[in-house]
Formats: C-alpha cells, sequence, structure tokens
C-alpha cells in the first residue's frame, strides 16, 4: 500500500514524521489533512518549510481527502497521511472503507485531557471516538518513533504504559 | 509559490522597513536563556515554558513595563504548549517577541505560534540531529582512526559542532527577530534548506571512512587479516541491522552480546 | 574510590544536564564525555577508547524531544572511568568488555530516567497552571530552574550510583584471568561498526546523492587501513 502510515499527530509535520519515520519508510509525499491549514496560505508557506525536498506535500481538507484518497493510494512512492486530531481521522475512517489501520503518533495535553501515554493525552469524547473507530474495524495502536513498542488501543487506553 | 514574507500572506506583517532595535541588555539575556530554552522540558506543554523564560525579557519593553497588563497577557500567551528543535526554536523567540512588541492581535499571535512548531522541528531535527550532530561525530571518529590524541578528537568534535551550535541560535534570534510573523521566509535559506542535503553528503563520506579507520584502531596491532575479518563481521552485522530496521536497536543487542561474552570469557577460564 | 565515585558524580551530573536541559553543547556525546571520566581516573586515553565504542552506539539513537532515547551524559563519564581503572590494575580488554556494555546498560537506565523526570516537570507545571495563565514571570523561571536542579541530581544520582557499582567490579573483572579476552576487542570493534554503519545508512540513504559519497568516504577508509596496517 502507497500510504505506509495514516498518523494523528497534533504536532502536524514534524521531526518525528519528517525524519523519525520519513527515513525508515523511505516517505516521498505527505498528505496534510486539516481543514484550517487548507485555507490558509501562510501556514502552508510554513509547513512546506519543514519538508526535505525530496518529499511532496499536499494540504486538503477533509472533503478533498475523501475525493483523492484513491489517487493518492494508487501513487507508486510511499506516503504518509497526516491529520492533527482524532476527530478528522474518524471522519476519513468513516468514508473510506479502504482506510483500516491508524497510527497514534502524538496527542498532547490541553485542559480536559488526561494522560494515557507519556505523548497521548485524551478526552472522554476522544476516547469514546478511538473506540467507536475500533468498533468499525480500525487497527489503531500507538507508536511515536519506528524503533518504539507498537502498542494496542486498549493498552492505550488503560493508561497503563505511561513510560 | 507564494511568498510567505509577502504582507499579504500574513496580514498585518511587519514590512521590514521599519527598524525595531533589540536594546543590548535585553538580546543578550534573552541568548544566555536560550541555551536552557528546555530545562523545564515535560510531556505536558514540552518546551512551552521555555518560549515564555526566553521571550520574557523582550516582554518587558511592552507598555507598562514588567508585571504590567500587556506583559502579563503576553507572557500568558507565550509560556503555553510550544514544540520545536530546542536551536531552532530561537527563530520562534525572535519572531513571537516582535510580534508582541508590534502588538499583534493575540489571535494571529497564537495561531502563528502553533503554526511554527512543526516547521522548526522538521528542519532542526534533519539540520542538526541528523547532520550536523552525526557529521561532527563521524569526523572526530575519523581523527580518531588515523591517529589523532584523545584532546584533539574531543576539541574538533567540540569546536566544529559548537560553531554551528551557537550561530544557529544566534541567527535565528536574529532572523526572526528581524521578519517577525514573516519568519517563514528565513526558514526557506539555503543553509536551512539545502543544509540537510550538504551535511548528509558529508556525513556519509565521513562515516565511509571513519568506521574501518575506527575499528582498524580498535582492534590495535592485530595486522590486517584481523581488522578485516572483523570489518567483514561489522559489514554483516550492519547489513542485518539495515534489513531489520525499525523492529531491532543495534545497542540493545550489543549490551546483551557484551555482557554475555564478558562472563563467558570469565566462565570459560573459572 | 570514594573520592572517585563522588568526583564521577559531579562529573555525571553536568554531563547529564547538558543532554537536554543545559546547554545541549554536546559535552555529553561519549567521545567527549567518557574521555573526560577517563582522565578523572587518571587515563583519558582509555577514556576515549571506551568512548569511541560507545559514540559508534550513539548514532543508532536520535534525540528527538518526545522520545525515548540513551542518556549518555551521565553513563558515558563512568564508563570511561571505570575503563581507565581496570586497565590500571589489570587488563584493558577485559576492562573494556565490562565497561562498554555497563555504559549501554547505564545509559538506558538514564533514558528511563528522563522519562520520570518529564513526568515530574509535567506535574510541576500542571500545579502551576493558573500562575502561567496569569503570566507570573516567577512560576515561568522558578519552573526553569526546578526543571534544570531536578536533572542535575537525576543524572548526578546515575552516576554516582553507576560508579559505585563499576569501579569496584571492574577491579574484580580486569584482574581475571581470561584467556579469551584477546577477541574482547574486535568484539566490541565489529558491534559497535555495524551499529554505526547500519545507522549511517538509515540517516542517509534516503538523501539524493549520499551513496556516492558513501563508497567515496569508504574507499578512503579502507584505502587508508590497508596503508596504515603496513
Amino acid at each position: 500500500m502507497p500510504i505506509e502510515l495514516h498518523r494523528i499527530d497534533d504536532r502536524l509535520i514534524h521531526g518525528q514524521v519528517v525524519v523519525g519515520w520519513g527515513q525508515p519508510l523511505e516517505l516521498r509525499f505527505l498528505v496534510l489533512v486539516d481543514d484550517e491549514v487548507a485555507g490558509s496560505e501562510w501556514e502552508q508557506e510554513l509547513y512546506r518549510m519543514g519538508v526535505p525536498p525530496e518529499m511532496r506535500v499536499e494540504f486538503v481538507s477533509v472533503a478533498q481527502a475523501i475525493e483523492k484518497y484513491a489517487s493518492f493510494a494508487s501513487d507508486p512512492k510511499p506516503g504518509m497521511l497526516l491529520t492533527g486530531d482524532i476527530d478528522t481521522m474518524a471522519r476519513l475512517c468513516a468514508a473510506i472503507p479502504a482506510l483500516r489501520r491508524v497510527n497514534l503518533g502524538g496527542v498532547h495535553h490541553r485542559a480536559g485531557r488526561a494522560q494515557k501515554l507519556r505523548y497521548i493525552f485524551l478526552t472522554n469524547a476522544e476516547e469514546a471516538e478511538l473506540r467507536a473507530m475500533a468498533a468499525g474495524g480500525v487497527e489503531i495502536s500507538a507508536q511515536d518513533v519506528p524503533a518504539a513498542r507498537v502498542i494496542p488501543l486498549e493498552t492505550v487506553l488503560a493508561g497503563e504504559a505511561t513510560t | 509559490m507564494a511568498d510567505p514574507t509577502a504582507p499579504a500572506s500574513v496580514p498585518n506583517a511587519p514590512t521590514g522597513t521599519e527598524r525595531l532595535q533589540l536594546p543590548m541588555a535585553t538580546r543578550v539575556a534573552i541568548i544566555s536563556r536560550l541555551f536552557a530554552v528546555q530545562a523545564s522540558w515535560n510531556y505536558e506543554i514540552l518546551i512551552g515554558n521555555g518560549i515564555g523564560f526566553c521571550v520574557e525579557p523582550a516582554l518587558r519593553l511592552l507598555p507598562g513595563g514588567a508585571g504590567g497588563d500587556k506583559y502579563r497577557a503576553a507572557l500568558a500567551r507565550q509560556s503555553q504548549y510550544f514544540n520545536a528543535h530546542p536551536y531552532l526554536s530561537s527563530f520562534a523567540v525572535g519572531a513571537l517577541a516582535r510580534a508582541e512588541i508590534e502588538g499583534q492581535p493575540a489571535a494571529r499571535i497564537e495561531r502563528f505560534r502553533t503554526a511554527l512548531c512543526g516547521p522548526l522541528g522538521s528542519v532542526g531535527d534533519r539540520l542538526v540531529w541528523v547532520g550536523l550532530l552525526p557529521t561532527c561525530s563521524f569526523g572526530s571518529l575519523f581523527l580518531f582512526g588515523i591517529g589523532a590524541s584523545p584532546l584533539a578528537c574531543m576539541l574538533v568534535f567540540l569546536l566544529l559542532y559548537n560553531a554551528g551550535h551557537v550561530t544557529l541560535r544566534l541567527w535565528g534570534l536574529q532572523m526572526g527577530w528581524e521578519k517577525g510573523l514573516g519568519v517563514a521566509a528565513a526558514l526557506g535559506h539555503p543553509i536551512l534548506r539545502m543544509g540537510p542535503v550538504w551535511l548528509a553528503r558529508a556525513g556519509t563520506f565521513l562515516a565511509g571512512a571513519a568506521v574501518p579507520l575506527t575499528v582498524m584502531r580498535l582492534v590495535n596491532g592485530g595486522g590486517l587479516v584481523r581488522t578485516g575479518i572483523t570489518l567483514v563481521t561489522a559489514a554483516v552485522g550492519a547489513s542485518m541491522l539495515v534489513l531489520f530496521h525499525g523492529r531491532v536497536e543495534g545497542w540493545r543487542l550489543a549490551l546483551l552480546a557484551g555482557f554475555a561474552a564478558l562472563v563467558f570469557f570469565l566462565i570459560r577460564h573459572a | 574510590m570514594i573520592v572517585d565515585v563522588l568526583a564521577l558524580g559531579v562529573l555525571g551530573a553536568v554531563l547529564g544536564l547538558d543532554v537536554v536541559s543545559f546547554p545541549q553543547a554536546q559535552v555529553s556525546r561519549p567521545i567527549v564525555a567518557a574521555t573526560l571520566g577517563g582522565a578523572l581516573a587518571g587515563n583519558a586515553g582509555v577514556g576515549m577508547l571506551c568512548g569511541v565504542v560507545l559514540e559508534l552506539f550513539a548514532h543508532e539513537t536520535l534525540p528527538f524531544g518526545a522520545s525515548r532515547y540513551p542518556e549518555w551524559g551521565s553513563s558515558s563519564p563512568v564508563a570511561g572511568a571505570a575503563a581507565a581503572v581496570g586497565a590500571s590494575v589489570g587488563e584493558l580488554p577485559m576492562a573494556l568488555l565490562f565497561a562498554v556494555p555497563f555504559g549501554l546498560l547505564t545509559a538506558s537506565i538514564g533514558g528511563w530516567s528522563m522519562v520520570k523526570l518529564r513526568q515530574l516537570n509535567a506535574r510541576l507545571a500542571r500545579r502551576r497552571l493558573e500562575a502561567l495563565a496569569r503570566g507570573s514571570a516567577r512560576t515561568v523561571a522558578g519552573l526553569q530552574v526546578a526543571g534544570a536542579s531536578a536533572d542535575l541530581v537525576r543524572s548526578g544520582m546515575i552516576s554516582l550510583l553507576a560508579a559505585a557499582v563499576a569501579l569496584p567490579a571492574v577491579r574484580w573483572i580486569a584482574v581475571q584471568p581470561a584467556p579469551l579476552s584477546g577477541y574482547a576487542l574486535p568484539l566490541l570493534a565489529a558491534m559497535g561498526g555495524a551499529v554505526a554503519a547500519g545507522a549511517a545508512w538509515k540517516m542517509f540513504h534516503s538523501t539524493s546523492g549520499t551513496r556516492w559519497f558513501g563508497i567515496a568516504g569508504l574507499a578512503v577508509g579502507i584505502g587508508l587501513v590497508v596503508l596504515m596496517s603496513r
């Protein structure tokens, strides 16, 4: 599958994405799904600066991502689809039957969120959303960098693996 | 491609014609604090508090001075969640200080601050952690391999690395302060765009040269055959690690193998 | 020996602080830190040998902000000192065969302790979120100072405990008769070389043109090995 990873990371394009995953998976494109960034030229310019020359980045809204997913998936080069929050990924999973594996890469602290892993903090609503995605057949696990342990959703939600 | 420095891309971005000066004492205070930007690193606000700590001397220049309403509001804003490469956070510190002093709207500063995190992290990781650091390290190992003294190996590593490190911090602060909300233009500078590529090439060359020489010097007088056997073993091991990358960490295997060999060597005699 | 252990505790505290908190000048890298540890124990050259092997391993783990990685600042000086002490009382290969894996183990424990420190920092920050939201400069500065102080204590304790174990252990190990000790250095060199070469590939292979630079470097390196081995 050319989209090697479907990742939720509120830091969007950053070192773990571009270097941590980008180099071992030899990623050649990123699809950043975010309604606000898709409509903001200066934010897109800023995010482009963080991407190495050999990698292209596409900024799309949720609607555009659903529409274009098949073409992303048929790209012969490996790529990553990235969302900044759980809700966006849940909407994609609901609309794209082929999207059946999700990586939790970083959801950080905010008021109302409780710590589950050192890099995953969730509200009750987000927890419920993840459970609903899993019940719908999406395989969800947490892993910040490739060398780290893959932690299944149930273990994440139990909050038993904080180191 | 739109010019991110253009006022149209970021409403009310400074045009660059105004020369807003940062007093020398303030600049020195910010620079000294930049070296400790990660001191309170944590999993909730990451280096957010550190950014507030570094920007704080500039905020004293706001109307009302230190402790004034504007100062407190700005400091609260700047101490929230933030994530970036520590050296390149100086770009953010300079740009955010400028935005606050210019009195940019709070909502715009916050959105800009959020958008800065990723690119500064990504560029910094590629330029420093996967560029400057391994390149200087392999350079130092090369010196070790050709027989340089411990002092020379250490000094060359530290001087080369810190020339890059300190320059990045100082340049970042300057560029951030000059460009303000248009700092994205500075991130397009050839050093930041192409630096990782040049460093990767230099690093690869030095790695190729340094590893055989380092192995030879560690084997220490074992002769060409012994060095050759060790190098072939290392090459096979490296191939296996590449093959299983992402699933196996060599240093963990080495930890186990090293202790196992130690015990075996001791037991064999006993 | 108590003085050596205490001195290593202080050195490890300062070098451990360098890893993340202040000033990140990379004096904590094994090639520097282990050499300093060796110098403290009376033999910088042996400290550097240990540091070089650890440095080869250090290429494999990148210090991305939020990820967990080995902490070399508090571990390397102890490993370098252990190698130097072992070599002064017994055989260098056996001293290194103990010091290197011991350094890796301590670095791993150091990495774990950094996670704990970050959780402590998070608790401290959480308790002061209201003060931060009010824009309290005192709170902002206090959190920085508290974090750096805790890191200093953390790394100092790691070094102190590691040195308290490593120095007596290496004094015993280095004097044990070990007929196979001649294989120790090739073993360490092969493991270190494998990890560093694999890491270099992982770091650089995706950048265009690096392959030819790597081949050229390898040719230079092997050429020099042949010349210098004659």
